[in-house]
Parts: C-alpha cells; sequence; structure tokens
C-alpha cells in the first residue's frame, strides 16, 4: 500500500470521536472538537546529538528541550512531553508520511516514531472564561505568569489524564484519550454553563 | 497530605498524582548471582524494609506529567520532602550524611561500592 493510498483509506474510514455531537449551546466559552489534526508519538533522548539533528531534519525545529515548551514550524509543532518523549502535531492526512519519513530518518538511532492520530480526542476551549473552565477540572493555577501560549503539560483534569496545550491567550487545545471524549465534553458543558462564572477570577 | 513537585517536569500536585513506588534503592540479590541465593536473602530482599522514625527514602512516579521515575528523601514524622534526586542516583552527600540506622549502613556500602567500581 503507498502512503497516498494509506491516505485515501484513512479518509474513507476515520470518524472524530465526537462526530455526531452537537456542539454545546448555552455555554459562556466555546467548546468544539478538533478533529482533523495528526498526533506522532516520537521518542529518543534529547541529549543524543544525532537523534536530535535527525528530528530536526524532518520537522524543521529543534525539539524543545525545557520542560513544559513547545516549538512551532509551520504547521508542525513539537510539544514537550518528557525529556525523550515529544508529541508531533500536524494536518491529519499528512500524519502516516511524516511518521515515514521520521522512521528513515531516525533508522540505527535508539528512537521510536508512531502515529497516534486515533489515540487522543481534542476538544478546544476558547473564549473570555477558557482558562476559568479549566482550572475547574484541575488543581492548576491558570491565572499564573507561566501559563502563556506555547505552554505544554500533562495533567489530570475531571479525574482523567489529560494534556492540554495553551495556543492563544483564551484558546487551549485538551487533548484526552479518545475513550474519555464524551466524557471530557459532558464536564466541561457543565463547568461552562451561562451563569457559573466565577466572579473571583474576573478582572 | 504530601504535597510533590516533580523533579523532571516541575509537575506540582498532591501524592494522588503520583505513583508511590515504595523504599528505594533496594537491590535484588539474584539479579547479580541467581545460582548462590540463600532463602535468607531472598526474604530480606522481598519483605525486610527500613521503617525509620525520620529521614527515608523513597521512589515515586510523576503519572500525570511527565511519567518519569525519581527518588524522594522524606521526614516521616515532619513529613517534610529534603530532596529530590534521579532514579539511577543515590542522594546528595548532605543528605545521605544525616542518614541514621539501616540507612545509614546502606549508604556506606554502596558509597564504598561505588568507589571500588569506579
Ligand atoms: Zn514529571
Amino acid at each position: 500500500m503507498t502512503l497516498t493510498e494509506g491516505a485515501s483509506v484513512l479518509e474513507a474510514v476515520f470518524e472524530s470521536a465526537l462526530a455526531h455531537r452537537a456542539e454545546p449551546t448555552n455555554t459562556y466559552v466555546s467548546l468544539h472538537e478538533i478533529s482533523m489534526r495528526g498526533m506522532i508519538d516520537l521518542r529518543g533522548l534529547n541529549t543524543d546529538k544525532k537523534f536530535m539533528a535527525a528530528a530536526k531534519q524532518v520537522l524543521g525545529i529543534d525539539l524543545p528541550k525545557a520542560p513544559r515548551t513547545s516549538e512551532t514550524f509551520g504547521d508542525v509543532k513539537a510539544l514537550w512531553l518528557s525529556p525523550d518523549q515529544w508529541m508531533i502535531l500536524c494536518a491529519r492526512d499528512k500524519a502516516p508520511a511524516l511518521t515515514a519519513q521520521l522512521t528513515e530518518a531516525l533508522a540505527g538511532i535508539h528512537s521510536l516514531a508512531v502515529d497516534v492520530s486515533d489515540m487522543r480526542a481534542i476538544i478546544r476551549v476558547e473564549g473570555e472564561g477558557a482558562r476559568e473552565v479549566m482550572m475547574k477540572g484541575s488543581s492548576l493555577d491558570f491565572t499564573d505568569d507561566d501559563f502563556k501560549p506555547g505552554y505544554v503539560r500533562r495533567i489530570r483534569f475531571a479525574e482523567i489524564a489529560a494534556l492540554f496545550n495553551i495556543v492563544e491567550d483564551n484558546v487551549i487545545d485538551l487533548y484526552v484519550f479518545r475513550s474519555y471524549a464524551h466524557y471530557t465534553m459532558d464536564f466541561l458543558t457543565k463547568a461552562a454553563r451561562k451563569g457559573s462564572e466565577v466572579a473571583a477570577l474576573r478582572k | 497530605m504530601l504535597l510533590v513537585t516533580c523533579p523532571i517536569c516541575g509537575a506540582e500536585g498532591d501524592e494522588t498524582d503520583f505513583h508511590f513506588g515504595g523504599q528505594a534503592h533496594i537491590a535484588r540479590p539474584a539479579t547479580t548471582n541467581p545460582e548462590g541465593i540463600t532463602d535468607a536473602q531472598q526474604r530480606e530482599y522481598l519483605f525486610t524494609r527500613i521503617n525509620p522514625k525520620g529521614l527515608h527514602f523513597e521512589r515515586a512516579r510523576c503519572d500525570r506529567g511527565c511519567g518519569k521515575w525519581f527518588h524522594i528523601a522524606r521526614d516521616t514524622m515532619t513529613m517534610e520532602i529534603k530532596a529530590y534526586y534521579g532514579v539511577t542516583e543515590l542522594p546528595p552527600p548532605d543528605i545521605i550524611a544525616q542518614a541514621k540506622g539501616g540507612w545509614a549502613e546502606l549508604f556506606a556500602e554502596r558509597t564504598a561500592h561505588a568507589k571500588k567500581t569506579k
């Protein structure tokens, strides 16, 4: 099977986790699923110069070494997950080819690149109260100065394993394992219900 | 509640955000000498633990953050965390100096061994 055929098969069978769910209304932030994003799990040692160089050659970016940061180059983005793990984001239809390129460039280097685009669902929390809604599900202070655009972190959100990335000031992408997508959307819909704004957090 | 900060990714949380890994620095005797292990040695490895009042050494995993294992030096009386250090490392020298009883013996043995193999 060539990669082009692979892409068309993918289009034919892929259905996002929340595909048949109407977007919530009556919330004070917008909540919608981002479905056409490709995700690649990339593992290797950040101290291995060969690994870092090979990743850069394919992705065009230096993989971020600082905890909780991300790097962007064009439509490719690398999220720091641990000293030896990154999540590479790209257009969904490009993920299989990009994974193949990574695998090829990393041949012989202790590493791993796997297309995990189906593993997680992504919900974008957007609007004035985005940080506030995130705070209702976690123990973190999203008003802290550290929480700037580009910030990445794995957390426990509403009692489940999650990952978030602050995209812009009031735009936060929340990644959860696919089977938790409806639960997370239910939680967010309740947490962001109009009238439940937290006055104390408003400037 | 024990408040923990991961030394690798900086995630902070209570102990439920971390996976407790039990006592640190337990060496499995059968790894180096599976044939020559006595029942007493195996019993020691499986069941005997140091249970001090005061400075203690434990392992933890950053479950909701980077997923890495690390070590914690904790005071069992005050619950104060004295140090974090890598999962393949011994505690910082100033912490080792404060260790008592079984821990002092264990670190003396390990540092002597480390010097010999250097
Ligand atoms: Zn961590």
